[in-house]
């Protein structure tokens, strides 16, 4: 029937409810609703949907940023193919990507004790800007910060230098300074 | 009764759930069959996300919306439905039954696999997100690291927030509050990406 929902559910209970988060009377309550209720099984049917289209582009490597040690670690055990380089503060190291490279990512490793949230920027020759992520949370106990970028991106770069910066907000000295020296494949 | 079953039919858009399902149970020729069609239309979509909520599985959502609609048009023509106005609440409840029912099937067939066939040939099928994924990679790209973070963790790693937030060192409640900013800010990404210029 088609009618206007007199009490729809709000969108953080659909997202509690899709994430699994609802149990037992809330859960069945919640459900009970959607069943009786096209208007808000449209609005779960847009979420659900999102969260497919996320899943399935995790899948396929399509991920830029920084990423968690949690969600790369899912990613190489399902399969996803992740070229994984490890760089120390002041190193430079030579990279490359190949074709059944997903993803590329990036492990910095820094001494980041007492640091709860970093900046990182990337450059070109030049100091021609790259990328940049700001405010990023650092969980207790870290000693990498992870820079993901899908290899269809990474394949498409000519070759070329990238500088990266790791910088704790509010203090002038840098966590580390690393250089990439990307080799594009012939 | 006949009179009124048609007119339930003929206007089965505006037909309550327990008109239709008693036009079912009723079993008239040729109205019968209209408020079978209906009730299909209307309640396999909730089905559908039922099942994909607990099984995370497309096809499996697909078996599941077929399986309990039969079974819920059966039980309707058998006389075997005693509330046809709560119908919503029967179909939930046969959902449930079945969906624990596939489970365990499934963790059987899952156990026969590891036994005799390698897992990685037999992954999945993909979704139907019905969404671009380029579309919806820009919108990503456009979220900050921290809430791209809690997006993937929540959606791909399928983890609760409590376990996202020891993940990125933020309280239970924060990453609440960014998961929702996050989706907000992507639904109206992909909205305004969707809609005709």
């Amino acid at each position: 029937m088609k009618q206007q929902c007199a009490s729809p559910l709000s969108e953080e209970v659909l997202t509690e409810y899709w994430a699994r988060e609802l149990e037992g009377e809330r859960e069945a309550a919640v459900e009970e609703h959607l069943f009786n209720c096209s208007d808000c099984g449209t609005r779960l049917k847009t979420l659900a949907a999102m969260g497919a289209g996320v899943v399935e582009l995790a899948r396929q490597g399509r991920i830029s940023g920084i990423i968690s040690r949690t969600l790369l670690n899912l990613l190489q055990s399902e399969s996803v193919h992740v070229r994984l380089y490890t760089v120390s503060p002041g190193e430079t190291i030579p990279c490359a990507v190949f074709p059944d490279d997903d993803m590329v990512v990036l492990s910095m490793r820094a001494d980041l004790t007492d640091v709860d949230t970093v900046n990182l920027r990337v450059t070109g020759p030049d100091d021609m800007p790259f990328g940049e992520a700001l405010d990023v949370p650092i969980p207790p106990g870290s000693s990498e910060v992870l820079w993901a970028t899908p290899g269809v991106i990474v394949r498409a770069m000519p070759s070329t230098r990238l500088q990266l910066t790791l910088q704790a907000p509010g203090r002038s000295a840098a966590l580390g300074e690393y250089v990439l020296d990307h080799h594009a494949q012939p | 009764m006949r009179r009124v079953l048609s007119a339930v039919v003929q206007r089965a858009v505006d037909t309550s759930d327990g008109d239709l399902a008693r036009a079912v149970t009723a079993g008239m020729p040729g109205l019968a069959d209209a408020a079978e069609a209906e009730l299909y239309r209307r309640f396999a979509p909730r089905v559908r996300l039922y099942g994909l909520r607990h099984l995370r599985n497309e096809d499996a959502a697909l078996d599941l919306v077929q399986h309990v609609l039969l079974m819920t048009i059966e039980k309707l023509r058998q006389g075997a439905v005693r509330a046809s106005d709560e119908i919503a609440s029967f179909i939930l409840g046969t959902s449930r039954t079945v969906v624990i029912d596939l489970r365990r099937r499934e963790r059987r067939r899952a156990e026969l696999l590891d036994t005799f066939l390698p897992r990685q040939k037999f992954a999945p099928p993909e979704a139907d997100t019905h969404l671009d994924l380029d579309q919806l990679e820009g919108c990503l790209a456009q979220l900050s690291d921290r809430e791209r973070t809690v997006v993937f963790l929540t959606f791909y790693g399928e983890r609760p927030a409590a376990a996202v937030a020891t993940e990125i060192g933020a309280t239970e409640g924060h990453v609440r509050v960014i998961r929702h900013r996050a989706l907000a800010r992507l639904r109206t990404c992909v909205t305004s990406l969707q809609e005709p210029s």
